[in-house]
């Protein structure tokens, strides 16, 4: 079945247009202008019950209003939107009842209170019995481990605990869609782990479709089997991970310290980037050359540092865009 | 649909539970605030004292009619803003996208948002009212009255904001035009109607409604009178259907925003 059906779905912003300097406040007060900016362009996809898909793109690449069309948030200016066979436009309520939400950059807690008020008045919202809700309460702080602090007030908690408490909010009511907008936006690595691995152990256990956006390809990595790239508002590439991992993905950016200047120029698979006295930064293209391979060539005696890193999110969804207008 | 308003309702009821909790958190504050906007309203019982030695009768008022005045006013101000602070905040919330969390859930966006902050100094005001009908002019019919025509203000009153409030969705500054409307119906609601001839007292009992806030119910503790109850009753009922129409109606050009917030 699809939990999520998007046809020739648009959203058009208007903004006012103002010229620089006085003069042109002084214009914009008797002649405003105004120009429209096209933030979702005719889009179309769907997502099985039971996925894991990561909705990803640059800034302004047009993902949180499509999850806000998705929501119910914003209302489309063109194309349909279903979400578990209802319109999130027509039956704003009778959704909110079979998704949940999580914005990394917008709290949904009330942060003067203990994460259990809050989850006791979450469930009060989604019209659950109160001795439904001691019992969710009390499955989902095992599972998220809240035990030490979910009677300690919202304000006081760490970001990690913050955000989980987010996620266990938008699951009292168990829903059957749950959408992710940068869940794990200013974590450090292992309370994104946790989170991953929460979020995984969530889709396996209560069978939850999954929409996530990110920034962070680890989130995307880890969690997602199929990926939607969008730029400019247009869905440039939807495809499975493990496709996008073989095609774009292939690639290991090594910044390595060395004593002395080290030729690679002549290694095949590798490409030097940047090269000053015995700083190094190598792309290593793995379908021709194997990273420990590569490694092995760098002689270890030798070496201050290293580092080895995936090449930028940004720079594949900005290569994908520059290869293919639409990849589909 | 008896249900879901029974549920709406348990929601209302947690929300400003919640809320008034949150004030508690500092007892100091809580209770400093409280007590002092009892005694900055009690202030202006002097102001009049001196007004009425000097002139006996004020556009038809005497003493205990302006305190009833002013009873009326706090704790119609008070009730509002203690069940409804948040519809005085409503443009900031349209302009710097913060309804997202209430557009998620599934219940009234306009309740769920109007009744997710409270103001501690409005308990003062509330109390405030109580003490100047039990003072001035106590006696159980003027009591209950008077609870009903806080009531009916209350709604009145937030109703005004939602409209005013819901301007933001059409005009980016909406938020001044909503502020400059609610401060001068305050100001007013604190002088007799009989001081305003002309185009002003028909713009108090139309555009800016303290004539049906504080004026009319004023009048009705004074001397009771069912038609005008029914009508102010009546206004209250179509002031409210109209705030929720305009809200919805406005809320279809809701633009969100991505900007970082927390819910405090």
């Amino acid at each position: 079945m699809k939990a999520i059906q998007v046809k020739n779905l648009s959203k058009t912003f208007k903004v006012k247009v103002k010229e620089k300097g006085f003069r042109g406040s002084m214009s914009s007060i008797i002649k405003p202008r105004y120009k429209s900016i096209l933030a979702v362009d005719n889009i179309s996809f769907e997502v099985e019950q039971g996925e894991i898909l990561a909705f990803i793109g640059p800034n302004g690449a047009g993902k949180s209003t499509t999850i806000k069309m998705l929501t119910g948030i914003l209302y489309p200016n063109n194309g349909e939107v279903s979400v578990m066979n209802i319109n999130p436009c027509a039956k704003r309520k009778q959704l909110a009842y079979k998704i949940g939400t999580v914005f990394g950059q917008k709290e949904q807690l009330w942060t003067h209170l203990t994460p259990y008020d809050n989850f006791k008045f979450f469930g009060a919202i989604y019209d659950l019995a109160d001795t439904v809700i001691e019992e969710r309460i009390n499955e989902l702080k095992k599972t998220f481990e809240l035990e030490e602090f979910i009677n300690t007030p919202v304000r006081n908690l760490s970001l990690g605990q913050r955000i989980r408490c987010e996620i266990v909010a938008s699951l009292i009511h168990k829903p059957e869609v749950l959408f992710l907008d940068e869940p794990t936006i200013g974590l450090d690595p292992v309370v994104k782990e946790n989170i991953r691995e929460l979020i995984k152990k969530m889709n396996r256990e209560y069978q939850t479709t999954v929409f996530l956006t990110s920034h962070d390809v680890g989130d995307i990595e880890k969690l997602c089997k199929r990926i939607i790239i969008v730029n400019h508002g247009r869905i440039v590439l939807d495809d499975s991970m493990e496709h996008l991992k073989y095609h774009y993905l292939n690639k290991k950016i090594v910044e390595v310290k060395m004593k002395e200047t080290v030729d690679f120029t002549a290694e095949e698979g590798i490409t030097v980037l940047k090269s000053k006295g015995g700083n190094l930064k190598l792309a290593i293209d793995t379908t021709k050359k194997k990273i420990n391979d590569a490694l092995r060539l760098i002689d270890a005696d030798n070496m201050i540092d290293i580092n080895i890193s995936n090449v930028p999110l940004e720079n594949i969804i900005t290569e994908i865009y520059r290869e293919n207008k639409v990849l589909l | 649909m008896l249900t879901a308003a029974k549920q709406q309702g348990k929601v209302l009821l947690l929300s400003v539970k919640y809320n008034i909790m949150r004030q508690m958190t500092n007892r100091a504050a809580f209770i400093t605030n409280i007590t002092f906007m009892i005694l900055n309203n009690a202030t202006f019982i002097i102001q009049w004292m001196i007004l009425f030695h000097l002139k006996e009768d004020i556009g038809g008022y005497h003493m205990n009619d302006v305190m009833v005045l002013w009873g009326l006013a706090a704790s119609t101000y008070g009730l509002s803003h203690i069940f409804f602070q948040t519809a005085y905040n409503l443009p900031d919330l349209i302009i710097n996208g913060k309804l997202d969390s209430y557009l998620v859930q599934p219940k009234n966006v306009l309740l769920g948002v109007i009744s997710s902050g409270t103001n501690t100094s409005a308990i003062g005001d509330l109390l405030y009212g109580y003490l100047i009908i039990c003072i001035f002019r106590f006696s159980i019919v003027n009591l209950l009255l008077f609870t009903l025509f806080s009531i009916t203000g209350a709604l009145i009153l937030t109703a005004f904001a939602i409209l005013t409030g819901s301007l933001s969705f059409w005009i980016v500054k909406g938020d001044m035009i909503s502020g400059n409307l609610h401060s001068v119906l305050l100001h007013f609601s604190t002088y007799p109607d009989g001081i305003f001839k002309g185009i002003i007292r028909l713009l108090l009992y139309t555009l800016i409604p303290v004539g049906l806030i504080i004026y009319l119910p004023v009048k009705m503790i004074l001397r009771f009178d069912p038609f005008t109850l029914l009508l102010l009753l009546g206004f209250t009922v179509l002031i409210i259907f109209l705030a929720f129409f305009v809200f919805y109606k406005g809320l279809r050009r809701y633009s969100s925003s991505n900007l970082m917030s927390a819910r405090i």
